[in-house]
């Protein structure tokens, strides 16, 4: 017969030790909740597709330094070189890589005008080949032309009349009918007035903290500079293959420039992210610590309990008390603490994460998480408890009738 | 009916070997009042501890109400206690943090009895030992001898066979320990069979039989007859 009761009562006349228990078994929970929480929202940001063909595409940096580099005839000479490479399937010249960090963003607006709204969005020059070199999906609408290119020479404030942007970003657009965004005008420095001809399926920015990060847009620029990069996609499994291959190729094709900083894009999702790894690392080695003293806390409760109350322990079993009964003492009165820390735990998780939201603006926490806490805690109280009580039952009765 | 055959009882440590009990021969009846004396380190507790099943003995026999004490596992020998045999110790073993009510009540639980039993058991045995309108007080706040009395009411709770006392009457003055025993031999008019280890030859002589306890041998026998006395 359980003794819920009993222990209750007995608890109640020593409060100090347990009550400080079920505290710190309240703490955890709400921080490790939270701490969950913060762990699962970085996942979910960095386990967000960037709409590239992340495993075959790589990058590099065409530095020119000759003073006879022609460079709008050797960006095309590049490009065909690369693009007619055995084991490439497409290549183009682009201003930013995706989550790299760097890169471009531009307001746009519905109405042309200085006061009117507008939205930011991430900005990336390409040519035709955009769509294919960077393995994007295009689900509306259709890509650029070769005359739809242009040259856009350093510090120029002039914007072609045709885009293609990205689904997240026609659904705050058109947040009805994204697909009403074909065909539509938009304005970009206030005044200039581009059509949307096409909506890709997902192309990240390239700052993955950025609320708007979905928001991209291409526009079919060649730019005319000494410093650009080539964005290549290869057949699948054969990046690592073909990047020394290109890097070679262009090196030695002409001596005016050099090529550097040849990365993939998962390199640069690594890097991208490394914060958040190691922000996620930090929070799990906080939840781990703080669990494993939660657990010792208990496990020195409990023996410090035992160590005081032998005898009654003693006199228990002298009264008929078998060892499986001390043993269900010990973890009812560690269930009975636990109830109390996970009740308050709970309230404290919801009132941190109600604070953690209005200041960081994250979403609010599941249910399913806090209940998650709450077993958690549960058990991590009866695994703890589970050594001390198993001591207590081996407390042999015969100590009832030791006058010491 | 409890028989103790032969018992040997060996302490043995890692350089040391004691011989607590050695060939140690008893029978008790049904409604016995045994008092069992001795000096110190006679071994008179360690008989207690096997009598009462809170120890296991090295060789010999022992029978309890015909039951083999020997083959039992330690659940076996924690239910037979539970059943058969009430304890009242010498520094009473109350405990602190529970009321009488509970305290009473504890030996119940183990029992598995439903609640209404236990509150009917244990108001009728706190009044029998006259503490009836103190179920809620906490041992704290009674003397050593109501405390004793609570004991006695935890003990007889169960309706055991048999009622062992270490030494009850102990740790109270001469007044309450006269009427600590006067209850016990109130107990046993009722059917109880007592066994009490005493160092006070003067209570052990209201037993119905004394034996003497020493170097773990029941050295000397006397059947003490209270009506003979009186």
């Amino acid at each position: 017969m359980l003794e819920t009761g009993l222990i209750f009562r007995a608890l109640m006349r020593n409060k100090i030790g347990a009550l400080l228990i079920a505290l710190q078994i309240a703490l955890t929970l709400a921080i490790m909740v939270n701490a969950i929480f913060m762990i699962q929202d970085r996942n979910q940001q960095m386990s967000r597709a960037s709409g590239l063909d992340e495993a075959n595409t790589f990058y590099l940096t065409n530095t020119i330094f000759g003073d006879n580099y022609n460079k709008q005839v050797n960006l095309q000479t590049d490009l065909h070189a690369i693009r007619n490479t055995p084991g490439i399937v497409d290549a183009i010249q682009i201003n930013a890589i995706p989550l790299s960090g760097g890169g471009w963003s531009m307001s746009l607006q519905h109405e042309p005008g200085d006061d009117k709204d507008t939205i930011g969005s991430a900005l990336y020059m390409v040519d035709e080949h955009g769509i294919n070199s960077l393995g994007v999906e295009l689900i509306a609408g259709q890509n650029f032309t070769a005359q739809d290119i242009q040259w856009r020479e350093s510090g120029s404030t002039k914007w072609p009349p045709k885009t293609i942007i990205t689904q997240a970003f026609a659904e705050q657009l058109y947040p009805d009918n994204w697909r009403s965004a074909i065909g539509k005008t938009f304005y970009i420095s206030q005044t200039q007035p581009m059509q949307i001809i096409g909506v890709m399926k997902a192309l990240q920015a390239p700052w993955n903290g950025w609320s708007g990060v979905e928001r991209s847009m291409l526009v079919p620029f060649h730019m005319d500079s000494k410093n650009s990069r080539y964005f290549i996609r290869t057949e699948p499994g054969r990046r690592d293959e073909m990047m020394p291959i290109i890097e070679k190729l262009l090196a030695e094709s002409n001596k005016e420039r050099i090529i550097r900083r040849v990365s993939t894009v998962e390199e640069t999702r690594q890097r991208s992210y490394q914060r958040h790894n190691a922000t996620n690392k930090i929070l799990m080695t906080v939840i781990i610590t703080l669990t494993l003293i939660t657990g010792f806390g208990i496990v020195g409760l409990a023996i410090f309990s035992i160590n005081r109350r032998t005898k009654q322990i003693g006199t228990r079993r002298a009264l008929g008390a078998t060892q499986w009964q001390i043993m269900r003492y010990f973890m009812m009165e560690n269930l009975l603490i636990s109830t109390v820390g996970v009740v308050i735990g709970s309230i404290g998780a919801v009132a941190l994460n109600y604070w953690l939201v209005k200041t960081f603006n994250l979403s609010p926490i599941s249910v399913e998480l806090v209940l998650f806490g709450v077993i958690a805690l549960f058990v991590v109280g009866q695994l703890a408890v589970l050594y001390p009580a198993r001591r207590a039952a081996m407390i042999p009765p015969a100590t009832a009738t030791r006058t010491i | 009916m409890l028989v103790m055959k032969n018992i040997n009882k060996i302490f043995q440590t890692a350089d040391i070997q004691t011989h607590a009990l050695r060939d140690f021969n008893l029978t008790v009846n049904e409604g016995d009042f045994i008092s069992v004396t001795g000096p110190s380190g006679s071994g008179k507790t360690t008989f207690l501890n096997i009598a009462g099943l809170l120890e296991t003995f090295t060789d010999g026999e022992f029978t309890l109400d015909g039951k083999d004490v020997g083959s039992l596992n330690d659940n076996g020998r924690s239910k037979m206690r539970n059943e058969k045999i009430g304890f009242v110790f010498q520094s009473f073993n109350l405990i602190p943090d529970l009321n009488l009510f509970d305290n009473v009540d504890v030996p119940l639980r183990y029992r598995g009895f439903n609640a209404k039993e236990r509150k009917a058991r244990i108001e009728a045995n706190l009044e029998r030992v006259g503490l009836s309108s103190r179920m809620k007080h906490l041992p704290s706040q009674l003397s050593g001898g109501q405390q004793q009395r609570v004991a006695i009411a935890r003990a007889l709770a169960t309706d055991p066979r048999f009622l062992l006392a270490d030494e009850p009457t102990g740790n109270l003055d001469s007044e309450m320990a006269q009427g600590v025993m006067s209850l016990l031999e109130e107990i046993n008019k009722q059917g109880t069979t007592i066994i009490m280890v005493t160092h006070d030859a003067e209570l052990a002589q209201r037993a119905s039989r004394t034996i003497q306890v020493k170097d773990g041998r029941v050295s000397e026998l006397e059947i003490v007859s209270k009506q003979a006395i009186a």
